[in-house]
Order: C-alpha cells, then sequence, then structure tokens
C-alpha cells in the first residue's frame, strides 16, 4: 500500500494565510524534547494561533480534526473543537458520525469517549448508542472506557428500553470469555447498583437467580476470580452471611473425587471434569465464612484453611494470610 | 522459588477462553526470564543502563512516537526527574534551571498548568510541573517555586467542582478520579487545600469502591427532581453506582486521597460520615499480586495481566495502609513493633511486616521490568518508555523500603509548628495537614533489598511519589515553617 502523500502544510495554503502561526516554546528551549513530525509541529503551530484569536469556525473544526488524528490525547484540541461546535451550531449528526469512526479507532484514549458524551448531552439522542458500544466492545472487550461509557448511557438516560436488553448483553460476553471481569462488573451495576430495573421487582427472586448463575459459573471453571468475587459481592450487597453457599463451596475445596457422580444440582452446582481443585478461591471463601461464625471451634478450621492457603496453595500471599490468622483470633 | 509446585500455571480448568490464553502465554515468557538451571546469582538492577536511557530522553529529546504524549509533557519530565531522584541522582544546576524554564512555559495565564505551552489548563499536568518542580526548582526570582500563581490556581480548582463534590479534569471533560489525587496533592504542597475546595469529595471517593474492594474511576450521580423550577435538586446517597470496574491507578489515586482528605473528615462517627470498606480493600489489593509463575508482579484488575505499572499504583498502595489502620505490625496488644529489636542476621520474613511479597515484586521488576537496552517496561517482549520507567522504579522503591506515619516524626513537627500572625480558623487543618503529610518516615532496620545493597533505590514518599527530601523542601517553602532535622539513628543492634 502506497501512504497518502503528506498534506500541503498550512503555511503553504493560501485559505490560511491570514494566521500567524504560534511556535510552542517562544523563549525556552526545552529540556525533554519530542522530536515531532514536520506535519505534527505545522498543524499544531497554527491550532494555537487559533486559540490565540479565540477563532470558531467550520475551518477549525478541520484543523482540530486533523490534530487529533496526528494525537488523539491532545485534550486541549478536542475542548476547542467542543466549544467550536457548540458556537457555530455545528450539525450533531455529523459530529457523531465522525466520532463513530475515531471512537473505533482510537478507542483507548478518555477523549475520544467523553466528546462523544458531550455530544449526546446536545443531542439527547441515545437510541444507537448501546448497539455502537457493543460494536466497539467485540474488538476490544475489556476496554475501561467502553464500559464506563455504556454505564453512563445507562445510568443518564435511565430509560426501561435502554435497560431491558442489559442482561442478554451481558451473557453475550459472557458466553465468549467467562473470565472477563468488566462483564461480571457490568452484571453488578446493571442488577444491583442503580436501581430496580422494570421486572426485577421481586429482590429474593432476583438474589436466588444471581446466585445460582454465579454457581454454575464456578462449576463450568472454578478458578476465575471474577466470579468468586461477584459471589461475595451479591452476599456482601444484600446482607446475607457467606454460609448461605457453604453447602456450594465446599467440595471446591478438596481434591476432585476420582469417580464424579452424575448429578443435576440446580443450587449447588459440583465442579466438572476438567476442573483444577482444591481451588484457592474456594480455601479464601471457606475460611471466611468460618470467621464469620467467630466460635472457638471455627476459627480453628479458619486458621487451618489459611495455613494451608500460605503454604501450599497460594504461598505468595502468605504474608496476607498470616495476618488474617493473627486478626481472626483477636476475635476470641 | 523456583521449585515445581510452586511454579506451576495458573489453573484453566479445561475451559480455555482468550483471558487464560492470554495468561498462558504471559507466564510462558515471564517465566523464560529467570535464570536458568543452578544460576542462582541475584538479579542486578542495571542503574547504569537506565541513566543512560533517562538522560538520552532529557538531553536528545523523546522520539516522534511520543507525540502521543504531546499534552503530557509535564508527566515526561516528572517521570524522568523523579526516576533520577529514586536512582539517587540529582541534576545539575544548568539542567535544573533549563527545567524551570521549561516548566513555567506550561503555566496557564489563567492557573494551573497545561499539558504544554499554549495548552488549556489540566489537573494532571498540574500535578506533575508541581511536583517536577519539587524536585528541580526552588524559591526566589526564577525558581520557579514562587512564580507558581496559587491564586489563580485555587481559583481554576474551584472552576472544576462538581455538585458531588468531584471535579472535572479540565473545563469541558471528565470526572475521573486521577485528576482528584492531582488536585489534592497540589493543594496539599502548596497549602492551597481548604474545607471549601473538598467538600463532599471524600463522600465521591467512597462512592467509587466497588463490590470487588477496589476503586473504580467515577461514579454516575442521581439526584432528586427539583421541586420547583430552577430550585435545588439534592444529591441522592443511593444509587451513586461506580462507573468502570475495581482498576489499580484508580484504587491507588482513591485511596491516597482518601488519606489526604482524613483531616476534613468530621471526627465523630455520624451516619453522614462516608466510610469505605477497609477489609475488602486490602483484599483486593493483595488479590492483585500475581503467583510465582508471574513472577509476583501486579495486575491492574481482576483476570488482567500483570504490568510493571502496578508495582507503584499497587505496590505502592500498601504503605498507606497504616494511615487507615490497617497495620499488621501492631496486631498483637501490646507487642509493639516487633522491627526494632531484631539484629542483623535475622531472617528477612522475621522483619518484614509488610501484607505484599515485598521479594517477589522486587524479582519481578529485576527480572522481567528491566529492558536489556535500558529504561525499564511492563513486561516483556515490550519497550521501555518513561512512565513504565518510573512505576517499576517507584515500585521497587515501595518494595525495598517500609515508609510509615511516625507518631515520634509527627510529634518533633507539631512541636516546631509556627502559627501564622493572623491565625484563622483554617489554621488548624493547615496545621494538620502538613503534620500528617510530613510525618512519613522510613522505618529503621527494615530495609528488604533483593539483590543487595548495589540494587538500593531512594525510599519515596507513598503519598505523592517524591523523595521525602523533596517533599519537606517544598512544603516547608509554602506553609512557611521550619522542618527540624531528622535524626538518622542506626538500627539498634539488639543488646540493651
Amino acid at each position: 500500500m502506497i501512504p497518502d502523500p503528506p498534506p500541503v502544510p498550512y503555511s503553504a495554503r493560501s485559505e490560511w494565510a491570514d494566521v500567524v502561526p504560534i511556535p510552542q516554546y517562544e523563549k525556552a528551549n526545552p529540556l525533554a524534547p519530542i522530536l515531532y513530525s514536520e506535519e505534527y509541529k505545522d498543524a499544531t503551530d497554527y491550532f494555537r494561533a487559533v486559540v490565540k484569536a479565540g477563532e470558531k469556525s467550520e475551518r477549525v473544526l478541520q484543523l482540530t480534526e486533523h490534530v487529533i488524528r496526528l494525537n488523539p490525547a491532545h485534550y486541549s484540541a478536542w475542548q476547542y473543537r467542543y466549544e467550536t461546535v457548540v458556537d457555530i451550531q455545528w450539525p450533531l449528526e455529523s459530529e457523531i458520525a465522525l466520532m463513530d469512526e475515531l471512537a473505533d479507532r482510537y478507542l483507548k484514549t478518555y477523549q475520544v469517549w467523553h466528546h462523544r458524551r458531550l455530544i449526546l448531552v446536545l443531542s439527547k439522542k441515545a437510541k444507537e448508542e448501546l448497539a455502537f458500544i457493543a460494536k466497539i466492545l467485540q474488538k476490544d472487550e475489556k476496554n475501561y472506557h467502553t464500559w464506563a461509557h455504556r454505564q453512563w448511557v445507562l445510568a443518564y438516560y435511565n430509560e426501561d428500553a435502554l435497560w431491558a436488553g442489559e442482561l442478554d448483553f451481558v451473557d453475550t460476553m459472557m458466553n465468549k470469555d467467562v473470565r472477563n471481569n468488566s462483564a461480571w462488573h457490568h452484571r453488578f451495576f446493571v442488577v444491583f447498583q442503580s436501581g430496580v430495573r422494570e421486572g426485577e421487582e421481586d429482590r429474593q427472586r432476583v438474589v436466588r437467580r444471581e446466585l445460582i448463575y454465579t454457581k454454575q459459573n464456578i462449576s463450568l471453571a472454578p478458578n476465575n476470580a471474577s466470579a468468586w468475587n461477584y459471589l461475595r459481592g451479591v452476599l456482601d450487597f444484600n446482607k446475607l452471611p457467606l454460609s448461605t453457599v457453604t453447602t456450594f463451596v465446599k467440595p471446591y475445596t478438596v481434591p476432585l473425587p476420582e469417580h464424579l457422580v452424575d448429578l443435576v444440582d440446580v443450587e449447588n452446582p459440583p465442579p466438572g471434569k476438567g476442573a483444577e481443585l482444591p481451588c484457592a478461591a474456594a480455601i479464601e471463601f471457606l475460611a471466611d465464612v468460618y470467621e464469620e461464625e467467630a466460635q472457638k471451634e471455627s476459627i480453628d478450621k479458619a486458621v487451618a484453611l489459611w495455613k494451608s492457603l500460605a503454604e501450599e496453595h497460594d504461598t505468595i500471599r502468605k504474608k496476607y494470610w498470616e495476618y488474617r490468622i493473627q486478626q481472626a483470633l483477636l476475635l476470641l | 522459588m523456583s521449585s515445581s509446585t510452586t511454579m506451576r500455571p495458573s489453573p484453566i480448568d479445561s475451559f480455555p477462553t482468550p483471558t487464560s490464553s492470554a495468561q498462558a502465554e504471559t507466564e510462558k515468557i515471564l517465566l523464560e526470564h529467570l535464570p536458568v538451571g543452578d544460576n542462582t546469582a541475584a538479579p542486578t538492577l542495571q542503574k547504569n543502563a537506565h541513566m543512560q536511557y533517562l538522560i538520552r530522553n532529557i538531553v536528545q529529546g523523546f522520539p516522534a512516537r511520543y507525540t502521543s504524549q504531546d499534552a503530557s509533557q509535564p508527566w515526561l519530565m516528572f517521570w524522568t526527574l523523579q526516576a533520577f531522584s529514586v536512582l539517587q541522582v540529582g541534576l545539575d544546576p544548568g539542567n535544573k534551571q533549563k527545567a524551570v524554564e521549561t516548566i513555567m512555559a506550561w503555566q496557564h495565564p489563567e492557573g494551573g498548568f497545561g499539558g504544554g505551552p499554549h495548552q488549556a489548563a489540566h489537573l494532571l499536568p498540574t500535578y506533575a510541573a508541581v511536583c517536577a518542580l519539587a524536585i528541580a526548582g526552588k524559591p526566589g526570582e526564577g525558581g520557579g517555586w514562587d512564580q507558581i500563581d496559587r491564586k489563580k490556581m485555587y481559583k481554576f480548582f474551584m472552576s472544576l467542582k462538581q455538585p458531588d463534590g468531584s471535579f472535572l479534569v479540565a473545563h469541558h471533560s471528565e470526572v475521573d478520579v486521577r485528576g482528584i489525587y492531582c488536585l489534592l496533592v497540589t493543594a496539599t504542597l502548596l497549602d492551597i487545600i481548604t474545607s471549601e475546595l473538598v467538600e463532599g469529595t471524600a463522600s465521591f471517593i467512597a462512592s467509587l469502591q466497588t463490590y470487588e474492594g477496589g476503586f473504580s474511576s467515577a461514579s454516575q450521580p442521581y439526584y432528586t427532581p427539583s421541586s420547583s423550577a430552577g430550585g435545588p435538586s439534592i444529591l441522592l446517597e443511593t444509587p451513586r453506582p461506580p462507573l468502570g470496574e475495581a482498576h489499580g491507578g484508580y484504587t491507588f489515586c482513591a485511596l491516597a486521597s482518601w488519606v489526604m482528605l482524613l483531616p476534613f473528615l468530621p471526627s465523630s462517627s455520624s451516619a453522614s460520615q462516608p466510610k469505605i470498606n477497609k477489609n475488602s480493600l486490602l483484599r483486593w489489593l493483595v488479590q492483585m499480586q500475581g503467583v510465582p509463575a508471574e513472577l509476583g508482579g501486579f495486575k491492574g484488575r481482576t483476570n488482567k495481566l500483570v504490568d510493571g505499572c502496578y508495582s507503584w499504583w499497587v505496590g505502592g498502595a500498601f504503605a498507606l495502609l497504616e494511615s487507615i489502620g490497617i497495620n499488621p505490625a501492631a496486631v498483637v496488644p501490646g507487642a509493639g513493633a516487633p522491627t526494632a529489636e531484631k539484629q542483623d542476621g535475622d531472617d528477612w520474613d522475621d522483619i518484614d511486616d509488610s501484607l505484599m511479597n515485598r521479594k517477589a515484586l522486587q524479582e519481578y521488576i529485576l527480572f522481567a521490568g528491566q529492558h536489556p537496552a535500558g529504561g525499564l517496561r511492563d513486561k516483556p517482549p515490550k519497550h521501555a518508555d518513561a512512565y513504565h520507567t518510573l512505576s517499576c522504579l517507584a515500585g521497587l522503591s515501595s518494595a525495598q523500603h517500609k515508609v510509615f506515619p511516625s507518631p515520634a516524626r509527627r510529634k518533633e513537627l507539631l512541636d516546631s509548628w509556627q502559627a501564622t500572625a493572623n491565625s484563622t480558623n483554617e489554621d488548624g487543618l493547615r496545621k494538620r495537614v502538613f503534620t500528617d503529610a510530613l510525618c512519613y518516615t522510613e522505618e529503621e532496620g527494615t530495609e528488604t533489598i533483593v539483590g543487595g545493597a548495589p540494587n538500593r533505590v531512594n525510599a519515596t514518599h507513598p503519598l505523592f511519589n517524591l523523595t521525602i527530601t523533596h517533599t519537606e523542601g517544598m512544603m516547608a517553602h509554602f506553609y512557611k515553617q521550619t522542618v527540624p532535622p531528622r535524626v538518622f539513628k542506626r538500627a539498634t543492634a539488639g543488646k540493651p
């Protein structure tokens, strides 16, 4: 592929002849300079000049787009672009169309997502937004900004129609990768943290559903920290004791039995054939169950489990497990 | 640590997904960076190569690919200068002066600093510029410190304030806890932190904690509909959901912000007092340390890969735990700090009461974090860059040294405090901010250096990521205080 030729510099364009470019450093001979390309230097020299003059115009939109394409983290260019869009009442649909392309291209920068949000707030239209975000998340399943943006769209517009498809969306992402912690966090956000969704008013039923969902996913891949954290989160948020799931947890704290019994127990799905047990997260969980009971006998059991973590199953966190033992002994 | 049982790969449970495949690939590469066979030679910190790397960046300049950081020029400067400081190297007067002139070209006429000359003011470069000035600047004409416009900076900060106690990082920009951390550090160093500035901010920080225990970047406020047109609407306590999952960088910023806000929290245990869950935070932090197959480096989120930069964001956060009441040394009542009376030959395990694995973190940085051509990195086979160079070095520092809020040092600072002539209500707060920030001290006899003395780097201040000397210098100037000299006692050698 032949690369695009560099564009004609602004200094050679007649339509920019009225602007006097401003170099970056007027006096200081800087320490630790960046060795820019000529194209970047030229574009930002003119950007500084239009900001200084306070010009808001269509050509400023072209110039800021150029700077942004060369450096999408140039927050001042974004900021000035936003002010210009508002000032000259630029059609918001065309700005969103450009943002669709730029978000796709520079999805790891803060600014593409924030500018998009500013434009959405102005246009008040979120109808297509979730579908667009879903498309981006197919490319980068754990992109922090994209997930945070999706959560903002849901909470800011707070429309039943937008919330309605979220659990299905989480399932789509989870089916691709049950270890995707962003998807687990999103589920928690949707189910528990932003009010009660239509059809979810029966909270007991919702909690039971979430516990079963999590347990089934643990049974699929037991050594999945995301699922264990979610399990703790559901219990804690709903003020349920950890012992609510003791029966489920216990088989994960010991080696896999040689002869697995094929039984379907929805409440307590057993580990599958491929499970690598014992699972450190399960041992930790059971120790916490025992600590919660706060009886001499149960603390002894917790201490034994923490010791097994410190010495065998999770040696890197030895100091932490010893700390937990000390803390628990103080309870007695 | 190379026995086959402890180096086992992370379990996949016969259920591979993209996460477990990336994990397995990373573990394979990391293990290739351990010395092979009987070679048990201690790893070396290649100080000279890293110095050459830093000097090249600062003198020759950063290559064109750093154009993506054109709006982060103060960060490039701070990362480089602070990396020198951690490596125990000072800049010569000529380059210091040049650094100050460069930094001052970034100050915005309306207050705060931008990412470069003529760029809009922004909280992140403001932190980086002020901290770089703490290293290279000084009082007086042309020294930088007295050319910071603190009045306008305060006005700039207030103009970013939101009704939920948060701050935008810049005008028309996002809310992000990194910005709040940067604002609080700057305001603390420059003596412009006030109750007015931080009202509601602690509640905002508390709202960022997720069910996992770590913190996210922002939260979404919900308000009551205003009863009359244009009337006030009230921020609801719930729901106030975090936007985004628990993350190492945001968790450091949230925890450090929380610690800097402690002087402003009401001392009563009233219901309206914002709270964080300390136990779940601690659990999350320790869970971020990778297993031996990951060489004990830190990751930034659950089920993500280890990355050298979290050596500081997560590893460095452990030094702040004592400030929120988590202190393993004090766990046995009456036992006191067990470290003070240890003898030189004692096993390291006994003197180490840190909750992270300090040895393993150092090994990750030394074996995997160093690029052979100089500079430090995320993980092999990546290139080194300025950001990872400082993050890895600062993380190494936090794993070598135990820095804690010393009650004895606090008392010295309180005793020498000079009240201002026109004492105000805020003066008591100023005193508390000053002593809280400067009482951090390295605990004697607790250095644990993998590879021995040649690998030693400087201790850093756990809140600011500056050396303690630079922090004291700048704060003494702006608070108009004389800081009593530190008495460096040798570790007592056991016998009374």
